[in-house]
């Protein structure tokens, strides 16, 4: 369960204030499927980024289920990352030097689990994104729905409950994002809160919920049946 | 995350940029090959003068005309103020119970001639207890015999240099030369020794110390060598040799040196020495350390993003620091198990070149160099490292684009 309330994120640049957020109050359910749409710099990275525990509000309160997250110190918040969120991001941010195989694995590292077990959890999970041919390749060899693909296994490997993708299909042709986007659908089936940061409405239209940002409010809910609308709704983004 | 995983990660990362990974590693490996070699030369020389002093004998004493404050004068080398004479000798043998033997000594230079072959060579004036002091060895024939003090016999013991360059083949022993105009009879022949206390007695000759001081001219003796009884209180009877010589010059007036006093004073000399060569060569460490903080300065900002990553993937920023603190002591590491391996490869092949030099690294040049080269690495990986932890991840995961 996540719990925004007047939450405010503002930059100081030299005289002038910048406001990325501005009074975002919102609860989101777990296993809710939520798409943040926004023209670029209407604050929806912003937002992941302090849903994700990488970025911390100005004012307000981020409550995440259950726990305070300002009270939380650097090391809790690393276990936070580590155990409750996986980032997806636009740019995939594979360590170019280790194998799809080793980059899975990573967070298994920082989590202090042991080597063999390791090995078996990320054979698994590339095998569910159907990748373990690759395994042994580095992301230099592979495409960009593939690197994408590993990204998300990376993502899901220490079985978190919040899922944050920020532009996921950004670099991506429509075939492999839909590849991408059908994996994220059947995560969120299978439970996980999904936040995913868009411009396509294509995209957003996957979701339960749609909030609409500019200039760092959000000024627009769309639910239900409304959301399947959204390609008409939102013609001009 | 376990020991094995930072150290196959901070590998894995240098393996990246192997270039600079090498360059930064020469860097490392010329500043540890400097302490190493100069150490081994700084040392070598000590153990070289002190080597030559250690043939003294630690329970000889040794006195010389002329007064001198300081321990670190230099024997064989004074000037000759005042009379030190073969009476002084004899006195000291007789009044202090604790000297077992006085060696009188006088040196000068002479020709030495055979036929038409001539040498300058240094002529030793002494009596029988030099050999004993000395402990020389005779390559044939024998030493100065038992004579009274002031009886100037005309024979003479060859250094075996002189005596090959004189005799070439033929057996010397009864043959006779001529010393300084003297025609002298071979009672010996020394063997073989090399360079001690810096005389070469392979260029020189022995003859009783009468003789000595006759070619030389001269009433005073050059040196006085002292044998003390074993387990006698060598200051103590310093200061009564000392003492001794006051009452009959009625002044102070010879200097009384231990072969301790003079090599823990040339020692140490020589041990400062080794020790401003040894900071010289810590400079260019340092510069190595700077060199590894430059690389893993500029290899922290190259992965900025990935830092960003590591946080947003749930790495600690204790995690983060090791990281990168692992990979500058390995760098350094490395460099200094590959710089002691080529500095202690110079130090063989110059001791093969130059086998009179006992050059070797001392010891504690060696673990100063690897606490040393772990400390570089600790001491400039730290600031970069640091650096990497506290990255802003939000920054951090923008930086990289």
């Amino acid at each position: 369960m996540i719990v925004l309330e007047d939450v405010w994120r503002t930059y100081e640049m030299g005289e002038e204030v910048l406001h990325a957020l501005r009074e975002v109050s919102e609860p989101i359910p777990d296993g809710e499927h939520v798409a943040i749409m926004g023209p670029s710099g209407s604050g929806k990275s912003t937002l992941l980024n302090i849903v994700g525990c990488l970025d911390s509000p100005t004012r307000g309160r981020y409550q995440l289920d259950g726990r305070e997250v300002a009270s939380l110190d650097s090391d809790e918040l690393a276990e936070v990352r580590l155990h409750r969120i996986g980032f997806i991001f636009q740019s995939f941010h594979l360590v170019p030097r280790l194998t799809a195989l080793e980059n899975v694995a990573l967070p298994m590292v920082f989590a202090g689990i042991p080597p063999a077990e390791r090995r078996k959890r990320a054979e698994a999970t590339l095998e569910r994104v159907g990748l373990m041919p690759w395994a042994g390749h580095r992301p230099g060899e592979l495409s960009g729905g593939q690197k994408q693909r590993v990204a998300i296994a990376r993502a899901t490997i220490m079985e978190p409950g919040l899922l944050l993708a920020d532009e996921p299909t950004g670099n991506l042709d429509t075939q492999s994002g839909s590849q991408v986007l059908n994996l994220l659908d059947r995560l969120n089936g299978e439970g996980k809160t999904l936040l995913v940061v868009t411009h396509d409405p294509n995209v957003a239209r996957r979701a339960d919920r749609v909030l609409v940002l500019r200039d760092g409010e959000i000024v627009r809910r769309v639910e239900g049946s409304q959301v399947s609308d959204l390609a008409t709704l939102f013609g001009e983004t | 995350m376990t020991g094995s995983d930072l150290m196959r990660f901070a590998v894995n990362a240098l393996a990246q940029h192997r270039r600079r990974t090498l360059l930064s590693l020469l860097g490392v490996v010329v500043g540890v090959v400097a302490v190493v070699s100069l150490t081994a030369l700084g040392e070598g020389a000590r153990r070289f003068v002190t080597d030559q002093f250690a043939s003294l004998g630690s329970d000889v004493l040794m006195a010389m005309p002329g007064r001198n404050e300081t321990t670190g004068g230099l024997p064989f080398a004074g000037g000759v103020p005042n009379d030190l004479t073969l009476e002084d000798a004899r006195s000291i043998e007789r009044q202090i119970p604790d000297i077992q033997r006085s060696v009188p000594i006088s040196a000068s230079t002479a020709d030495v001639s055979r036929k038409q072959r001539s040498r300058q060579a240094l002529v030793v004036g002494s009596t029988p207890g030099f050999r004993r002091v000395r402990d020389l060895q005779m390559l044939s024939g024998s030493f100065l015999p038992i004579v009274d003090l002031e009886r100037g016999a005309p024979i003479v013991v060859l250094g075996q240099k002189i005596a090959r360059e004189l005799f070439e083949e033929t057996e010397p022993v009864g043959q006779p030369v001529r010393v300084g105009g003297s025609r002298m009879r071979v009672i010996g022949v020394l063997a073989g020794r090399g360079v001690q206390m810096g005389l070469n007695l392979d260029d020189s000759v022995v003859v009783p110390v009468a003789t000595g001081l006759r070619l030389a001219n001269r009433a005073s003796l050059t040196r006085l060598l002292l044998e003390v009884r074993p387990g006698a209180d060598m200051e103590a009877v310093k200061e009564q040799v000392i003492d001794l010589l006051d009452d009959r010059h009625g002044e102070k007036d010879v200097t009384v040196i231990t072969q301790e006093a003079v090599m823990s004073s040339l020692s140490s000399i020589l041990q400062v020495l080794t020790l401003v060569v040894a900071g010289i060569a810590a400079i260019s460490l340092t510069v190595a350390g700077i060199g590894i903080m430059n690389v893993m300065l500029v290899s922290v900002s190259e992965r900025t993003s990935e830092v960003g990553l590591l946080k947003a993937l749930g790495a600690t920023r204790r995690q983060i620091l090791l990281i990168f603190l692992l990979e500058a002591v390995l760098l350094s590491l490395a460099g200094g198990v590959v710089g002691l391996a080529t500095g202690w490869l110079a130090v063989e092949v110059g001791t093969a070149i130059y086998p009179s030099v006992p050059a070797t690294p001392p010891m504690w040049a060696v673990w100063a160099v690897i606490g040393v080269s772990f400390g570089t690495g600790t001491l400039f990986g730290v600031l970069p490292a640091w650096r990497a932890a506290r990255l802003d991840p939000v920054a951090a995961l923008q930086g990289g684009h």
